[in-house]
């Protein structure tokens, strides 16, 4: 009992140090008249007077509050339609819908933007053929509404891993009870499957919203031509506004953020506060047959294929397109700009292929040991009621509060002025740290979701027969955890092969990956190399992915 | 005398021994080996540039193959090397041996703020004066800065080949270019802001055009990639203030886009580079900056990078002759001075924001 308590608290404060130093910096940073580390720097309240005034602070944080509202509305009832459908159902070509349905998270979101602006933007494909019909385009990707629409498409892939993982562990048994007392798939589907996996659902709405206050790279590309704005890309403009980097000024921004997290955890505590409410593993194992949907078999199909070609289809199809056109848009023939030439200089670009390794790497293995400690600080936070679990709940989800911009420099600052970090600092280590922090809330909530799945009775029958707590964790509670944990390191490894932003001030010659590539193309107009690398990109981690699949790794039931 | 200097020092003739590159430049004072010498010591040179590695690697190759020493090339943006760069400077943890950006205002602020070493160049005789600040800070190339059109979509006609012919367009024309011009945007872009400002200096009817812009609904935009993809495209059909060095690699891939140096005036960019005076390799810097700015350096700009070379005796596609080819003496070099710095002034740069924010309403 007593190590188990060690191992607790001593994986909790290495957590809340790796949390509190980048966070601890950045709440310093924003009391301070410059960069902390000037000389004669002073004490002053002016950067928070300054944003306070700021009219377009205040229209970001609205527009963000609409986006992040919009995105949660969408992308969470989808999410869960389609995780029930593939991880229950007998649907059609769930080998080919798996892979499929996870695409849109590891597609950065920079490119995916360009490839709606290619295919629905005002000269896109799509729009000149539907203008050639109708005379006019009846849709704008640059709104609001716009933004708002693909951002929810786009993050259902978030909504249905965690709760596909829940769905994996959750009995069978009940579902078939339902069924043989003769309710249908919905009804049991909305008054069984559903209500078991709420605290999936939960922890994924809770943390969509949130993601919606970080988004950068969709209204970067979307909302420029309106000059709509939202945190993230409101934070990019005080960068420039002033001339020279004002980091005060982002400081109370990631403040700001931080102020918007705090209420949303302790919503999301009040939610889960009796979360043996939700305990779905029993200690009776039953073997598990998919819901017959019968008639509805192929509407559910075409469901789920509607949803994949508008989100992923569509601007994939447009990526796909730019590559291999030298120029495209209102006037042009396709079949006359046709071209390989794209990948053929993308091979003698430096470089591109160490970024191609890299990116794997750092996904693959990175992301294992990301869920590694993600899974240790979920097994400390494991039915503890304790206040210091409530003190880590809210401090696991803070480090996301810093956008990308903010953090990658927040962990540029730490391994600079840390003298035990000093060292690191030139490793692929400190990229490895700076992603694993950032997203700690991501993992940590993927697996602590699937932990709290599992019946008590059963850790308790570990106990009764003399099992110390830490044989318990390792004998029990992890092993059912496991597919929750395997969907975890997918998810992971696909976020960390597609960021950047995170490391992008760690990264160097010789550490460069995909993402990093595909910036600094984008700002020399390289955007025919940009689409190439996108594409190789999405095959790249498509084979992983079917690859994985293939070896016996597997996502659902 | 290349043979002597060896001779002179047993354990200087050790060294380079096997090193047989290690010739002085033709016109470089003798005492320039020491520098090579101790340059091959340091064995590497680190460098934070804005320009992209593709562009950026001709250079790179060329000289590695010259003096035998490793390039860390990192190539990040103006904003992220200003940002990464004062931070090591104050951590003292080592950082860029040589800076070379294209936010020529953050540049001169570095160098004024101490981060930069004073070093007088042995190719300061080949380079304009308006491309020297105080032997401290170099501009390294010529860019001028360009409109660029859609060949498909804008009637030659319509072509403005001055910047008053672009106001004309606009003011005749407001309607059917509506939405269809692009341009940095000042307010989230350095380069924007620079280019606009320097507009104000030189064009008497700058606000007028700006305010022209503002009632075509101009739409901004903070890269390069953004603007000319949606140039081709035909999204927007015009380009306003664009890198000609990034418009004249695109219009080699893309016969749609045709580049305008206008003929009343055209703005020269130039990326500027210093030596850092925290550099830890630092006389491999030198050897870097020297190379940038010699004739070999700055013939693989003209040709290669097409990045526009700025001395008057290099030969190509990319130089200073092929500018005046079109533009005659309407150059307008963007002076390397204490000026740029002052374009940083915040309440400076506020007031010019909101005249501007009130010139895209039109007013």
């Amino acid at each position: 009992m007593l190590r188990f308590a060690t191992f607790r608290f001593a994986v909790l404060a290495i957590m809340a140090s790796a949390v509190i130093a980048p966070i601890g910096l950045i709440i310093y940073q924003s009391f301070l008249d410059g960069p902390f580390f000037t000389p004669n720097v002073k004490w002053t309240l002016e950067a928070y007077q300054f944003v306070i005034e700021d009219d377009e602070f205040w229209d970001a944080l609205r527009t963000s509050i609409i986006v992040a509202g919009g995105m949660t509305a969408i992308a969470v009832p989808l999410g869960v339609i389609l995780a029930f459908l593939l991880a229950r159902t007998d649907v059609p070509g769930k080998w080919i819908l798996e892979p499929l349905v996870l695409v849109p998270i590891f597609m950065s979101a920079v490119v995916l933007a360009f490839g709606y602006v290619v295919a629905l933007g005002p000269v896109g494909i799509f729009s000149t053929f539907v203008k050639g019909m109708i005379g006019t385009v009846p849709w704008s990707i640059y709104s609001v509404t716009a933004i708002t629409i693909i951002a929810g498409l786009t993050h259902v892939p978030h909504v249905y891993l965690y709760t596909s993982a829940a769905l994996q562990n959750l009995g069978a048994d009940l579902e078939e009870a339902a069924r043989t007392t003769g309710a249908s798939p919905l009804r049991v589907a909305v008054t069984v499957s559903l209500p078991m996996v709420t605290p999936a659902v939960l922890y994924a709405a809770v943390l969509i919203f949130f993601l919606g206050f970080e988004l950068f790279g969709l209204p970067l590309v979307l909302g420029d031509p309106k000059g709509v704005l939202v945190l993230a890309t409101y934070l990019y403009k005080l960068t420039n506004k002033l001339g020279v980097p004002s980091y005060q000024l982002m400081a109370v921004v990631v403040v700001a953020i931080i102020l918007i997290a705090i209420p949303l955890v302790y919503l999301q505590r009040l939610l889960l506060s009796q979360s043996n409410k939700y305990v779905s593993v029993r200690g009776k194992a039953a073997k598990r047959a998919p819901l017959r949907l019968g008639a509805l078999r192929w509407p559910a199909f075409g469901l789920i294929i509607l949803w994949f070609v508008v989100t992923v289809g569509i601007p994939v199809f447009g990526i796909l397109l730019r590559s291999f056109v030298t120029t495209w848009g209102e006037g042009v023939r396709l079949s006359e700009v046709l071209t390989l030439s794209h990948y053929r200089d993308l091979v003698d670009y430096p470089n591109a292929m160490h970024a191609i390794v890299n990116t794997i790497l750092i996904g693959v293995i990175g992301g294992g040991l990301a869920v590694a400690c993600y899974t240790a600080v979920s097994l400390a936070m494991h039915r503890w009621r304790s206040g210091w679990t409530r003190l880590a709940d809210y401090l696991v989800m803070i480090p996301r509060a810093m956008p990308g911009l903010v953090a990658g420099l927040a962990m540029l600052w730490l391994f600079l002025f840390l003298p035990p970090l000093q060292p690191l600092r030139a490793t692929l280590f400190s990229v490895w740290l700076a992603y694993t922090i950032v997203w700690l809330a991501y993992g940590t909530r993927l697996v602590a979701g699937t932990m709290l799945q599992i019946g008590p009775e059963l850790e308790e029958a570990g106990r009764s027969v003399g099992a110390t707590a830490g044989r318990v964790a390792r004998d029990v509670t992890v092993p059912l955890a496991r597919s929750g944990m395997i969907a975890a390191w997918v998810l992971i490894f696909l976020i960390f092969a597609r960021e950047y932003s995170t490391g992008i001030y760690l990264l160097g010659p010789g550490t460069e990956v995909i993402g990093s590539l595909m910036v600094s193309l984008w700002g020399t107009g390289a955007i025919d190399l940009v689409s190439a690398l996108a594409v190789i990109n999405i095959v790249i981690i498509s084979v992983g992915l079917g690859l994985a699949l293939r070896l016996g790794v597997r996502l659902h039931g | 005398m290349k043979l002597a200097l060896p001779l002179a020092s047993g354990l200087a003739l050790v060294m380079t021994a096997g090193l047989a590159a290690a010739q002085v430049p033709a016109g470089y004072p003798a005492d320039y080996a020491q520098t090579i010498e101790a340059a091959k010591k340091e064995g590497k040179v680190v460098v934070y540039g804005t320009t992209d590695a593709a562009a950026a690697n001709f250079l790179v190759k060329d000289f590695e193959a010259l003096y035998g020493l490793k390039v860390e090339y990192n190539d990040l943006n103006s904003t992220e090397l200003y940002n990464r760069f004062i931070a090591e400077a104050a951590a003292g943890q080592g950082t860029a041996d040589v800076t070379w950006s294209s936010a020529q205002d953050l540049q001169i602020k570095l160098a004024n703020d101490g981060y930069a070493a004073a070093y007088k160049t042995p190719e300061a005789a080949a380079i304009p004066s308006w491309a020297n600040y105080k032997d401290t800070a170099y501009g390294v190339t010529y860019e001028p800065v360009a409109i660029v059109y859609n060949k498909r979509l804008v009637p030659e006609g319509d072509v403005p080949k001055t910047h008053a012919d672009l106001l004309k367009l606009l003011q005749t024309k407001t309607d059917a270019y509506k939405g269809k011009v692009t341009a940095y945007d000042p307010e989230r872009s350095g380069v924007g802001y620079l280019f606009f400002t320097q507009d104000d200096l030189a064009f008497k009817q700058a606000w007028d055009l700006f305010k022209a812009m503002g009632k075509a609904e101009m739409k901004l935009y903070t890269s390069a990639g953004a603007m000319i993809e949606r140039v081709t495209s035909g999204e927007h059909t015009i380009g306003y203030g664009v890198f000609g060095s990034y418009a004249l690699s695109r219009s080699k891939k893309d016969a749609n886009i045709g580049i305008v140096l206008p003929k009343d005036y055209t703005l020269i960019a130039s990326r500027v580079a210093f030596l850092s005076n925290k550099a830890k390799n630092p006389n491999a810097g030198k050897l870097f900056l020297d190379y940038m700015l010699s004739k070999r350096g700055q013939t693989i700009i003209a040709n290669q990078a097409e990045l526009y070379s700025l001395r008057d005796d290099v030969q190509g596609e990319a130089t200073v002759a092929k500018v005046k080819e079109q533009v005659g003496d309407a150059i307008r070099p963007i002076k390397i001075d204490a000026d740029l710095s002052a374009n940083l002034d915040t309440i400076k740069r506020l007031k010019f924001i909101k005249q501007w924010q009130a010139a895209m309403k039109g007013n």
